[in-house]
């Protein structure tokens, strides 16, 4: 076992840059996942590790030692590939043992370990099929197993879940976080499932266009998204975001017809200028009982998720124009149709109680809590720091 | 037969009543034309085998014999005690083993190269691999002879060989250079992290599952070289230096052609080609990647 640091990494293929600067550290033990869209370097930075792609600048360490210019045979470390990479002329018992045989273990201890491992993960009775014998699942353990028997000082994971149907990708993720949990390997497992990420990793890791945005634990990922893009890109469904005006006294939010008494959570340096205000669904909430500005609006659609109901409200304010600041894939839903009154409008997600009932068409208020909001920067997409930062945490439960 | 399965998932017209015969019969119409082309391709081989066996009366009969109904053997002890033809087997064996053996560990360096790394020039020389293949040969013969005369290698079993390297080895290169491409190059990355060197990954990982392209390649080398008869010809004058092919066409001389000898020693050159390819032919099982990637 061993810690992976990377020192100031960048990678570049030519002159595109696929990583850039990259500081991060797994501990001892520790699961990270490293999140981002397609394309955003994740596998580079895993490969890199494993010793399979030259470090254009800085210093990547396994346990002490600076591995940059190390063959990948003698890091020690196991890799699961996104395609798994089985060797398809080799049976599974020969796959699951290549390792071990290339660091010359003796045969009955091959044989040993190889049975242990293909028992824990229901393999015992296919050690003499090929690959192309297996489904995807058990191909999937397969490759599994070739790292675990190894025992290495650290698994890398290239998207090992993402071949696999949604219901069995629910089921291995959580065995890959228990069998983790129980061979306390450091891990670095990479993904672009924001879900995958925040249900299995110790810390979250979110990269983006090859520069780490942000690393934290699932929860204050969550809570504290850093900028704009890990707060669109985390959470399912995502943030609403919308922009709003603070007033020349920092006291008050303003954004369509609404106006809202910022509290303890005044925006002094963004006296008279525009922000970005972001809202989770599950913070939008109907109006009767609630504490906060109520702000009309009217009802789009509503998703029946069984145990709640996902509701599309159009409001008056002004949309995001800045979507290079935001997560591709989180875009709101398009402009409403055939809302003349409301020119410049947002629709909010709200996950609402399932008992409320509610039709497209209807008007609807919702409460908006200023302690519950999150604000940004229209330029940068930093997050503002306000009087009161933990209080989102406090005033959840 | 593929055209037709690519052609029918599109049903165009929905006014059709009975698509199921329709396509029924559209088989068949394939499955006869099919037959036709076989009979075709098979009619002038079996032609040569039987009148192999045929006595010289026999042959030249004006009502054709379709199956012989003497056969004899003494067409092919003629033709084994023709003048050079122990020579003549033994530089065809030279010329194709060497040719063989030559072709595929060029082409296969020359496939890795291609396949697995980037260099200034790549491209171009893809594209030239391929455009010299489109050269008709017989355009080339008299520049060529000129060249290896120069070279003093007219009337040499070596010259020979590197004529036939020159037309064998594009051919190979390209489709060695397939075979790499099919291989994910996560299989060797794998076993490199698994703990293989970079040579041991491509011994055990990658040469296995180049065994079919291998094999391919190899085949089509030698029926290239066995076969060849124009460059043999035309380079090759001494009885004693001849290949098999040429020492074949001097069954043919001025008096006339000796049928029966001249038939039996070319089903004797024919067995060598399928010998060969029976022995290796188990070893192409395409698809033998299948199974290493996805789900
Ligand atoms: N071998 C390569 N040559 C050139 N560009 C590459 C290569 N591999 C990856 N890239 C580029 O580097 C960026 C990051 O790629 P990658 O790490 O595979 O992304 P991810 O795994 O996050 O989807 C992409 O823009 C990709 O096009
Ligand atoms: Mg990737």
């Amino acid at each position: 076992m061993a810690e992976i640091e990377f020192v100031h990494v960048s990678k570049s293929y030519g002159d595109t840059p696929a990583v850039r600067d990259l500081n991060l550290k797994v501990g001892e033990g520790e699961f990270v996942v490293l999140v981002g869209p397609s394309g955003c370097g994740k596998t580079t930075a895993l490969r890199m590790v494993a010793g399979l792609e030259e470090i254009t600048e800085g210093e990547i360490r396994i346990g002490d030692r600076v591995v940059n210019e190390l063959a990948p045979r003698d890091r020690d470390i196991a890799m699961v590939f996104q395609n798994y990479a089985l060797y398809p002329h080799k049976t599974v018992y020969e796959n699951l043992a290549f390792g071990l045989r290339m660091r010359k273990v003796p045969k009955d201890e091959q044989r040993r370990r190889v049975e242990e491992i293909a028992r824990k993960l229901g393999l015992a009775d296919m050690l003499n099929r090929r690959p192309s014998q297996l489904s995807g699942g058990q191909r999937q353990r397969v490759a599994m197993g070739r790292a675990i028997v190894r025992e290495p000082k650290a698994f890398l994971m290239d998207e090992p879940l993402s071949n696999l149907d949604a219901k069995l990708r629910v089921q291995m993720r959580a065995e890959i976080a228990r069998i983790q949990k129980a061979l306390e390997v450091t891990t670095l497992y990479v993904t672009h499932d924001q879900v995958e990420a925040m249900t299995m990793g110790d810390r979250v890791a979110v990269m983006r266009d090859g520069i780490l945005q942000q690393v934290d634990t699932p929860q204050r990922l969550y809570d504290l998204p850093a900028n704009l893009f890990v707060a669109s890109f985390v959470g399912s469904p995502p943030m609403n975001l919308f922009e709003a005006d603070v007033e020349s006294d920092g006291a008050q939010l303003v954004f369509g017809d609404t106006r809202l008494d910022l509290g303890a959570r005044s925006l002094r340096d963004y006296k008279g200028r525009r922000v970005v205000v972001g809202i989770r669904p599950e913070e939008v909430r109907e109006a009767s009982g609630w504490d906060g500005a109520h702000v009309g609006g009217r009802v789009l659609l509503v998703e029946a998720l069984g145990a709640e109901q996902l509701v599309h409200i159009e409001i008056a304010a002004t949309p995001l124009e800045r979507a290079d600041l935001v997560d591709a894939a989180a875009q709101p839903p398009g402009p409403s149709l055939g809302v003349e009154e409301l020119e410049r409008s947002v629709t909010l997600l709200g996950r609402f109680d399932r008992h409320l009932l509610l039709t497209p068409g209807e008007a609807v208020e919702v409460a908006i809590d200023p302690r519950l909001l999150h604000f940004f920067d229209l330029e940068t997409g930093a997050a503002l720091p306000t009087a009161d930062v933990p209080a989102v945490a406090g005033v959840a439960g | 037969m593929s055209s037709v399965t690519q052609i029918a998932p599109t049903p165009v017209a929905p006014a059709v009543t009975r698509p199921r015969s329709r396509k029924r019969l559209r088989k068949a119409g394939w499955n006869v034309l099919g037959l036709v082309v076989l009979a075709v391709m098979v009619f002038p081989v079996y032609w040569m085998v039987s009148t192999a066996f045929k006595p010289g009366h026999d042959i030249l009969s004006y009502t054709p014999q379709w199956i012989p109904t003497h056969p004899v053997l003494s067409n092919f002890t003629d033709a084994i005690h023709q003048q050079f033809f122990w020579n003549a087997v033994k530089n065809s064996l030279i010329v194709t083993t060497v040719v063989v053996v030559l072709s595929l560990v060029l082409a296969f360096l020359a496939a890795l190269a291609l396949a697995k790394f980037s260099f200034y020039g790549r491209k171009p020389f893809i594209v030239v691999i391929l455009g010299v293949q489109m050269v008709p040969l017989a355009a080339l013969i008299i520049p060529l002879y000129i060249l290896m005369s120069r070279v003093h290698q007219v009337d040499k079993l070596s010259g020979v060989i590197v004529m036939y390297l020159t037309f064998v080895l594009p051919f190979a290169v390209w489709t060695l250079r397939g075979f790499l491409l099919g291989v994910p190059k996560e299989l060797e990355e794998s076993a490199m992290v698994d703990g293989a060197t970079r040579f041991g990954a491509f011994v055990r990982i990658l040469l296995p599952l180049l065994g079919p392209g291998l094999v391919a390649t190899s085949i089509f080398a030698f029926i290239q070289a066995w076969n060849e008869f124009i460059i043999a010809y035309v380079f090759l004058h001494t009885p004693e230096k001849q290949t098999l092919m040429v020492w074949l066409a001097s069954f043919t001389t001025l008096r006339g052609t000796d049928w029966g000898p001249l038939m039996a020693g070319a089903t004797l050159c024919s067995l060598p080609v399928i010998v060969f390819f029976v022995l290796v032919q188990r070893k192409i099982a395409f698809g033998l990647t299948a199974g290493a990637v996805k789900g």
